[in-house]
């Protein structure tokens, strides 16, 4: 429970449902960093998970993560951009700390199921979408183990946002009405250059000047650093150009960030890395839906070539700012997630 | 089963009774006010002070009724340090090592109020070393202080000597005896200490009362301000049901006490022997120091507190890591760290504390329940801390 209404929501509807209910929330790094003098122990989020567990009656735990956490997904996010690529914190998070180290704790309290508040559908072992389109959450899921799938509960999964507050209103939960988090958890203010900045040298080349080039090769300008770019951004470019300029790649080996129109954004390929599936593999030739980023739509591809732990696709429409970092989520037509990979 | 009572006690039915009149028509009234209101709080006030004062040996008018152990703690030693600088001496502040916090935090306040604080070590039993207390005095601090028992080990300090090694310096001595008042015998007229801090909730009365035992009233300055009630020492309306809770608790804890020791004591004696048989890797904490009766401080090997805790509750027995956080601290505790207990063992502790109420069933369901727990949480912890 992360003191947000979905994961609420998601508690209260298996304990009507009759589950018995073991409530924790993960502990997964320490304002104390950004802000000093705060203890942790007093976020407001771990408070409103209390209260609506003890309202709930269920037992509530405060599950330190911290180290792992820091380890698996804050150091990742961080390397990533130094080698300039736009990570999916979310992603590393779901597979390495929520469907991996807190199952642990699972295990050890023989829990025969693991709930979130995630917007998407387990069902018989499969992973689909969920059913509210504006909330499914289901692209961030591609990288869990196969096998915890068949443990997953996902009350609020079949619900649209708008009735899950709705539920939560009716049951009285101080968390009906809070806000949406769309931030980085760990990232206080999206402002997350200031992570980077904290955790790189100051000399990294990530958070240094270089040169800004077109595809070309014409050098047009210096950036202050290519960690704070990413493919598709048009802001902080400079003017003066006949059509309206982005990014369309980050080349960390030269420090350089390519700038171009907006037609050199569209790739017809995409190649993913440390795939995993969550359904048979498929082979070489097979149609699939591939999304590249969350909330953009899915687009039929096919199969070009399957290593151990890469695939190559071939897009059937192009795909506007394929980002490396990023992930694509293969879906069927039903909307079952089939696995996926991060985009390199 | 509750197994934390150095964290809190349940109020006791003769305590709540002796409140009630206090909290409602009868005797609510401001113990300031000159009419009958007053002064029938201004009764009840001053005989919980008496209650108080003949509980711990000294005298009424020395004690300083607080919001609580942590409040006394820092008039100890802020307010300590502060009459210090009022007298040109030094603001510095000498506190063990394993001191509750609210004694470490205060004098690090000291520090921020451009004094400065200095921590005496403990020996692995938990013990003050005497030597850098002599030392330390050499600093002609503005106060001393080192607790009476530990809460999460339970080790005695030799606060006699202590106090007479202050005293012979001329140095304030200040004793945290929250975890030692109904515990160990409580003598202050045999104990030359100039200040004391002892807590109601743990033996029985309310949450948010204490007091401050003043033995010197220029040792101590105010750290807030007010009204000039508790002879300017501590202003501000006085929590008089609070007061007459602590008085009545007060009062059944020193009597009780002897009796309270030896029953609390043979529990955790059974429940360190059971423990050990069925974990027999399992290290009691300062096992060899001179202990006070109800605290016991287990370390785990292999597991971290945490996770034992959680299970533990799950299998409804309630006890704590003795750590201050409440929200799993990763770090082992202070105390253990400062007993020199390996980093393995300071975040594998469990602190089992007993009270009035609980029966030798306890200690057999605990030592029942423990083996499956510690089996689970060892492959938890080789997993998650590989």
């Amino acid at each position: 429970m992360s003191g947000g209404v979905d994961s609420s929501v998601a508690a209260a509807l298996l304990v009507e449902q009759g589950y018995d209910v073991v409530a924790a929330t993960m502990k997964l790094f320490c304002y104390g960093d950004s802000v000093p003098d705060r203890p942790c122990c007093s976020l407001d989020s771990i408070t409103d998970a209390r209260l609506v567990a003890h309202k709930l009656g269920i037992p509530h735990y405060v599950l330190n993560f911290e180290d792992r956490f820091g380890r698996d997904v804050i150091a990742n996010f961080v390397s990533e951009y130094a080698s300039g690529r736009t990570p999916i914190p979310c992603v590393r998070c779901n597979s390495f700390t929520k469907f991996r180290d807190f199952l642990y704790h699972a295990d050890a309290l023989d829990c025969a199921y693991i709930a979130t508040g995630h917007y998407a559908i387990a069902r018989d072992g499969a992973l689909f979408r969920g059913r509210d389109p504006r909330k499914d959450q289901s692209y961030f899921l591609w990288g869990i183990d196969r096998a915890v799938v068949a443990r997953m509960l996902t009350p609020v999964g079949e619900l649209t946002k708008p009735e899950t507050r709705a539920a939560a209103r009716k049951l009285g939960l101080v968390t009906a009405e809070k806000a949406e988090s769309v931030e980085i958890c760990f990232v206080p203010d999206d402002d997350y250059v200031s992570v980077l900045e904290r955790h790189l040298p100051a000399e990294a080349p990530a958070l240094n000047p270089g040169p800004l080039v077109t595809a070309a090769g014409a050098v047009v300008g210096e950036h202050a650093g290519f960690a704070r770019y990413t493919i598709g951004q048009r802001r902080g470019l400079p003017g003066g150009f006949r059509e309206p300029m982005y990014v369309v790649a980050i080349r960390p080996d030269t420090r350089e960030v390519v700038i171009g129109p907006g037609d050199q954004l569209f790739g017809h390929t995409v190649t993913l890395a440390e795939v995993n599936w969550l359904a048979d593999p498929l082979a070489p030739g097979d149609s699939v839906l591939i999304q590249c980023r969350y909330r953009a739509a899915a687009v039929p591809g096919r199969v070009r070539e399957l290593g151990t732990e890469t695939i190559a696709l071939d897009l059937a429409q192009p795909v506007r700012a394929i980002t490396p970092g990023q992930s694509g989520a293969l879906y069927d037509g039903d909307g079952r997630l089939l696995g996926g990979g991060v985009i390199i | 089963m509750y197994l934390d009572h150095a964290a809190t006690t349940p109020v006791r039915p003769e305590v709540l009774e002796a409140m009630l009149p206090y909290l409602t028509a009868q005797a609510f009234g401001n113990p300031s006010s000159a009419h009958r209101f007053g002064r029938a709080a201004r009764a009840g006030l001053e005989q919980a002070r008496r209650e108080v004062a003949h509980a711990v040996g000294a005298e009424p008018n020395q004690v300083i009724f607080t919001s609580g152990g942590t409040e006394a703690d820092n008039l100890g030693i802020v307010g300590a340090a502060l009459a210090a600088r009022d007298r040109g001496g030094a603001m510095c502040a000498v506190v063990s090592a394993i001191e509750h916090k609210a004694i470490l935090a205060a004098a690090h306040a000291v520090c921020h109020l451009g004094g400065r604080e200095v921590l005496l070590p403990v020996d692995r039993e938990g013990r003050v070393d005497l030597d850098a207390l002599d030392e330390a005095l050499r600093l002609k601090p503005a106060v001393v202080s080192v607790m009476w028992v530990n809460n999460e080990v339970g080790v005695v300090q030799p606060v006699a000597e202590i106090a007479g090694r202050c005293r012979e310096a001329g140095v304030a001595y200040h004793t945290d005896a929250v975890q030692a008042f109904g515990k160990v015998p409580m003598n202050l007229a045999t104990v030359a200490c100039t200040l004391a801090t002892i807590s109601g909730h743990k033996i029985g009365a309310p949450k948010g009362i204490g007091a401050l035992v003043v033995r010197d009233r220029h040792a101590v300055e105010a750290i807030i301000h007010g009204g000039g009630q508790q002879f300017g020492i501590r202003p501000g309306t006085e929590n008089v049901p609070g007061i007459v809770g602590l008085g009545a608790a007060a009062a059944l804890a020193a009597r009780e006490q002897a009796a309270f020791a030896a029953t609390v004591a043979a529990l955790r004696d059974e429940l360190e022997r059971r423990l050990l048989a069925v974990v027999p890797d399992a290290v009691i904490n300062a096992a060899h120091g001179r202990r006070a009766p109800h605290v016991t401080s287990v370390s785990i090997p292999g597991t971290d507190s945490e996770a034992l805790l959680m299970h533990l509750d799950l299998a409804g027995i309630a006890c704590s890591s003795g750590s201050a956080c409440s929200t799993g601290a990763v770090e082992p505790s202070h105390v253990l760290t400062a007993m020199g207990v390996a980093r393995e063992l300071g975040v594998a502790a469990l602190r089992f504390s007993f009270g009035k109420e609980n029966t030798l069933e306890d200690v057999q369901a605990t030592v029942a329940a423990l083996p499956k727990i510690v089996e689970k949480v060892r492959a938890l912890s080789a997993v998650l801390h590989r």
